[in-house]
């Protein structure tokens, strides 16, 4: 959740700035000036070490992907089958094997899947409808951006993760439960960026002669504004996925799980509260933990590379 | 004026929202109402479920029983939780305090050792030590918090075994209490610290290009000055709005932290009611909780009224 959330508030803030003093920043964008130090070496030196960071998050991203999409070629037994319980790692079982049995290592692989769905799921429903709220909002302004605006901002205050814990204990744990309410509960962010950028681009040029054509606002909304968000979007998406996974892997450490989908969260969790951490079994949590924060760290990457690029984007055009 | 008005307006709206859905959850969830209300693993007779059923209203039209609801709430009544045989108000009243304590103690601190590196990384992007701090903070931040506390607990507990590995005190002491919270105040302190630096290091990045730092250095002021004297001011403002927006977050973060160190705050409290599925606590403990993160937000809102003059002046 952080790096979204770190973002979010951060372009929030410069948000109400904007909506608080408009003149005032539209003048300082004038004289937008650098600093002459950072020379072009080491603006080049710079980018290399971002490009490397990006370049790193793909290539782990692709590995975590074929992971969850052949998990049968990379993993050594099924992750159902029993063998004897809590062994050490051995040639047979490289990361040894569970209270129940079950070979850690093809359960770290099938995992991927589980962690990974539910992310991009989450994700995918929080990007969609905080488009379209932001999107209205912006386009038609007025009363609706005001309502809209309003109760995103009640949205934002409500805590997510306790919100999360009540209805997950009352629902029957399952990701189909899960994916809806992480989706409905993170779209403020993604909404209240949308509506800026709709405010700036509905006083575009095309989008006004689209209108004076007499197009209808939603073919302009469509085909219009939101092919010119779509790089906002990205990293944004990119980013609340990367707080799915982590708000995942924390519900299932509460057992706010599905059992039968055993997600790197969920196996965390009983390595930790069946005894894999009092006997000291470290190939029992510490896969787990390092593959959540490996595959989070490779998708917030790839949405900060997506992110810069967009600056830079905002800049040319600007320029 | 109209700010205000608008400002006073969505706390409202929240503050009647978050009761709403504590008023909501368990008469719409499946599953019997009676049984969401004095929670699943208590073993109740039909006769004692009628009764219950009376006691609490549940037979009656729904407004009354938001009437009752509001009423009760207003006495502080938050239920009775049968796993426990106390009223919720006072377990969550006697574990609160433990919590906001330690939450409170590690804000503060991951404020300070998040913004600083934060503005550092800010002002000077393209360095080499700047760069590895981010890539820490980023991996830091991409942690699960309890993923983090294990960690901290293996080493330093188990391992090393510099500090105890569970409770809040041995003897109430005050260098017992300090002994026991040392490892998870600073795991606190480093997860919140991650998030404060990322803001802050865009924050400076944004405010270095505006004029006045420009003006200083034109003015002959060096480096370290335009930065600690002129920047910092103004890019932590970004920082107080986070703390309160992220105070949920937060809360949630120590919730987990508190589960791995067995403190006994709100944490291992809910996680308890997880498992016995004492729901009356459930309801309880996150109407404390969001009700404490509207306060932070209300309290930011002010503190950034008496800071920074820009909102004080009517636009």
């Amino acid at each position: 959740m952080s790096p979204e959330a770190a973002h979010n508030e951060g372009s929030c803030i410069t948000e109400s700035c904007t909506g608080s003093c408009p003149e005032g920043q539209q003048k300082d964008s004038v004289f937008r000036f650098k600093f002459p130090e950072a020379s072009l070496k080491k603006s080049r030196k710079r980018d290399d070490f971002l490009g490397q960071l990006n370049c790193g998050g793909i290539f782990l991203f692709a590995f975590f992907f074929f992971m969850a999409l052949f998990p049968s070629l990379l993993a050594p037994c099924n992750p159902e089958e029993r063998f004897l319980p809590y062994e050490a790692p051995s040639r047979d079982h490289l990361l040894g094997t569970n209270d129940i049995g079950n070979d850690i290592l093809s359960e770290l692989v099938y995992g991927a899947r589980i962690s990974m769905t539910v992310g991009f799921a989450a994700s995918l429903v929080s990007t969609l409808i905080g488009t379209i709220i932001g999107l209205c909002s912006g386009y038609f302004r007025g009363t609706l951006d005001e309502l809209l605006m309003g109760f995103t901002d009640v949205v934002l205050i409500i805590p997510k993760i306790p919100l999360i814990i009540v209805l997950g204990a009352y629902l029957r744990p399952s990701i189909w439960i899960l994916v809806p309410v992480l989706g409905l509960l993170s779209w403020e962010s993604t909404a209240r960026v949308t509506r800026s950028k709709t405010l700036q681009l509905r006083e575009a040029g095309y989008v006004k002669s689209a209108r004076c054509m007499g197009f209808s606002s939603r073919h302009i909304m469509g085909s219009d504004i939101l092919p010119n968000i779509y790089h906002v979007l990205l990293p944004k998406f990119m980013l609340a996925t990367a707080s799915a996974m982590i708000s995942e892997a924390s519900l299932s450490f509460l057992g706010l799980s599905d059992i039968s989908m055993k997600s790197w969260g969920s196996m965390l969790s009983f390595a930790f509260f069946r005894g894999g951490f009092i006997q000291d079994m470290w190939w029992w949590y510490m896969p787990p933990g390092i593959c959540i924060t490996l595959c989070v760290i490779s998708i917030a990457l790839i949405g900060f590379g997506f992110e810069t690029k967009q600056e830079e984007y905002a800049v040319d055009g600007e320029l | 004026m109209s700010g205000i008005a608008r400002k006073v307006i969505r706390y409202l709206a929240s503050l009647v929202l978050i009761i709403i859905l504590n008023f909501t959850i368990p008469r719409l969830m499946p599953g019997d109402p009676v049984k969401n209300l004095i929670g699943e693993d208590v073993y109740v007779s039909e006769n004692v479920m009628e009764e219950l059923r009376t006691e609490l209203g549940l037979d009656r039209p729904l407004y009354e029983q938001l009437e009752s609801f509001l009423s009760d709430l207003l006495h502080l009544d938050l239920g009775y939780s049968y796993h426990l045989h106390a009223p919720v108000a006072e377990i969550l009243l006697d574990r609160m305090g433990w919590t906001l304590l330690f939450v409170g103690v590690s804000v503060v601190f991951g404020a300070l050792l998040g913004s600083l590196p934060g503005a550092l990384a800010g002002w000077r992007p393209e360095k080499r030590t700047c760069r590895i701090t981010g890539l820490a903070f980023i991996t830091l931040s991409c942690t699960p918090p309890y993923f983090l506390a294990l960690l901290f607990l293996y080493f330093f507990s188990f391992r090393l075994g510099l500090f105890p590995s569970k409770g809040f005190y041995d003897s109430p002491e005050i260098w017992s209490i300090l002994h026991h919270l040392f490892l998870p105040i600073c795991v606190m302190s480093v997860f919140s610290a991650s998030r404060n630096f990322l803001i802050m290091r865009g924050s400076v990045i944004q405010e270095k290009k505006q004029l006045y730092a420009l003006y200083a250095r034109a003015k002959g002021l060096n480096d370290t000055g335009i930065l600690f004297r002129h920047v910092i001011k103004n890019a932590s403002l970004p920082i107080i709005t986070l703390l309160a927006l992220d105070f949920g977050f937060l809360f949630s973060g120590a919730l987990f932290i508190e589960i791995i160190f067995s403190l006994n705050g709100i944490g291992t409290l809910i996680y308890g009611a997880i498992m016995g599925k004492d729901y009356p606590l459930l309801q309880g403990a996150f109407l404390v909780i969001a009700l404490t993160a509207l306060l932070a937000n209300m309290l930011a809102d002010l503190l950034y009224a008496l800071i920074d003059p820009r909102v004080r002046r009517p636009v």
